[in-house]
């Protein structure tokens, strides 16, 4: 058994391979990782490395693919490539849930019964409160788009993302959680989570401070290399974070991943580390 | 210094075992860009120029005298530091830095070393088997290759700090004010 697939299996090194597609988007949130915008560096991975990196993965024992950027349905490959993906292995693709309407809603038909499941984040149960962070006509935009996609037959799993959870109103909680119940996405496709400052979020004093220690390693793919975490790649300034990098080398995957299984043997075992991030 | 250099809370995973607190050198820094081939660098550059076989003074002798060679700025005056560590003298450290070394030096034994390290790393093409002939009178065969291995690799490293203008630590430049080696 390889080093790899024995930290997958024992829990050190978590099974999905994370891929950045791209850093831009529509969007502009307040607690951004990458500062994602529109018009900044795309830093895109191109689909054919995506589908090969896909491919290796399975052969080296990963058993789940994670699609992030930016917002990577501003691509408009990005259907196709996640239903190529979700033949290699199930897929779950990050998304700010705005651009689903027309020929973007009509490319996504294609991922019906496949497993894919499309994460979206929804902050808030009310819209002003939601879009003082994630911007205008978010909250609109995402109560419009789930629905549509459950309709489709697509896997929708919530996103909530929170300067705190611990201190988490339970009527605010009650009330994202009957919001998203009634959109068609049931509790065990509702994830709550912290902000993690870095990125944009250290500009604005916001969330965790989380390190290698505090996330579960999670190999992730960008254009600028390999990382040991999704919550790595991160940019601040406009320049890159180097400090969850575990290689430059990409290709094969086999390189990152024995580096990154390594690492990650110097950890204890579990699921979740402290904070709990996903 | 041509690249930045990545500063220590930066630093990649792989990379942060080679940082220190005291001041970290510019080579980890720079190739802390690629934290892979730091991370098979170090180790090799920590035994090929470290503490082995054939003694610390004899080690200097031919780094100093390889990256006058090369002209390595950066090699040249960090190593004339070490070598002032090493039982060389700052005498003898500006005879390695002039061009007539090899007659210069007391022993035989440095001179014909030295001989060999003015073909391997300042000639081009084969080295003179005459050359190579004496060095064997002098030195056994794990000396020889190890020896070998530490021009070359000097080499590799003569290259790569001048090729990104690596500055060399202010401490280190002091001293070799103090002792007229600057």
């Amino acid at each position: 058994m390889s080093a790899v697939v024995e930290a997958i299996r024992a829990e050190r090194l978590g099974g999905r391979l994370w891929l950045y597609a791209n850093y831009h988007c529509n969007l502009r949130c307040m607690y951004c990782l990458t500062e994602s915008a529109p018009g900044v560096p795309r830093r895109l991975l191109d689909p054919e490395t995506m589908v090969q990196r896909g491919r290796e993965a399975r052969e080296l024992g990963f058993t789940g693919l994670g699609v992030t950027g930016g917002e990577p349905f501003l691509l408009d490959w990005m259907p196709e490539v996640v239903a190529e993906l979700a033949g290699i292995l199930p897929v779950v693709v990050l998304s700010n849930g705005t651009l689903f309407e027309g020929r973007r809603l009509a490319a996504l038909e294609r991922l019906a019964g496949l497993p894919v499941s499309i994460q979206i984040s929804l902050d808030r149960p009310e819209a002003e409160a939601n879009d003082e962070m994630r911007g205008p006509e978010n909250f609109a935009k995402v109560i419009e788009a789930v629905p549509r996609l459950v309709e489709r037959g697509i896997r929708v799993r919530i996103a909530t993302t929170l300067e705190d959870p611990a201190a988490y109103d339970p009527d605010e909680r009650d009330r994202l959680c009957a919001l998203h119940r009634a959109l068609g996405v049931p509790d065990e496709d509702h994830v709550v989570r912290p902000i993690v400052r870095r990125g944009r979020a250290v500009a604005g004093d916001l969330g965790v401070v989380a390190g290698f220690g505090e996330l579960e390693p999670e190999l992730t793919l960008t254009a600028d290399g390999a990382f040991a975490s999704p919550f790595g790649p991160t940019i601040r300034g406009g320049r890159l974070d180097t400090d969850l990098l575990v290689t430059r080398t990409t290709a094969p995957l086999s390189v990152p991943a024995a580096a990154l299984a390594g690492l990650a043997g110097g950890r204890d075992g579990g699921r979740d580390a402290r904070l709990g991030i996903r | 210094m041509m690249v930045s250099a990545v500063e220590p809370e930066q630093a990649p995973l792989l990379a942060r075992p080679y940082y220190r607190a005291e001041g970290t050198s510019p080579i980890v820094t720079s190739l802390a860009h690629v934290p892979e081939a730091l991370e098979v660098a170090m180790p090799f550059v920590s035994v090929v120029l470290g503490p082995g076989a054939v003694d610390v003074r004899t080690k200097e002798l031919v780094i100093v005298r390889t990256s006058v060679l090369l002209e390595c700025r950066y090699c040249v005056e960090t190593h004339s530091a070490v070598a002032l560590d090493s039982d060389v003298s700052a005498a003898e450290l500006r005879l390695l830095r002039s061009a007539g070394t090899a007659v210069a030096l007391d022993s035989e034994r440095e001179r014909v070393l030295l001989a060999w390290v003015d073909a391997v790393a300042g000639g081009r093409g084969s080295v003179p088997a005459p050359l190579g002939e004496r060095l064997r009178e002098h030195y056994a065969e794990p000396e020889v290759v190890e020896l070998t291995l530490l021009c070359a690799a000097t080499m590799m490293l003569n290259r790569y700090c001048t090729a990104l203008d690596l500055p060399t630590n202010p401490a280190t430049l002091e001293r070799l004010t103090r002792e007229d080696l600057a």
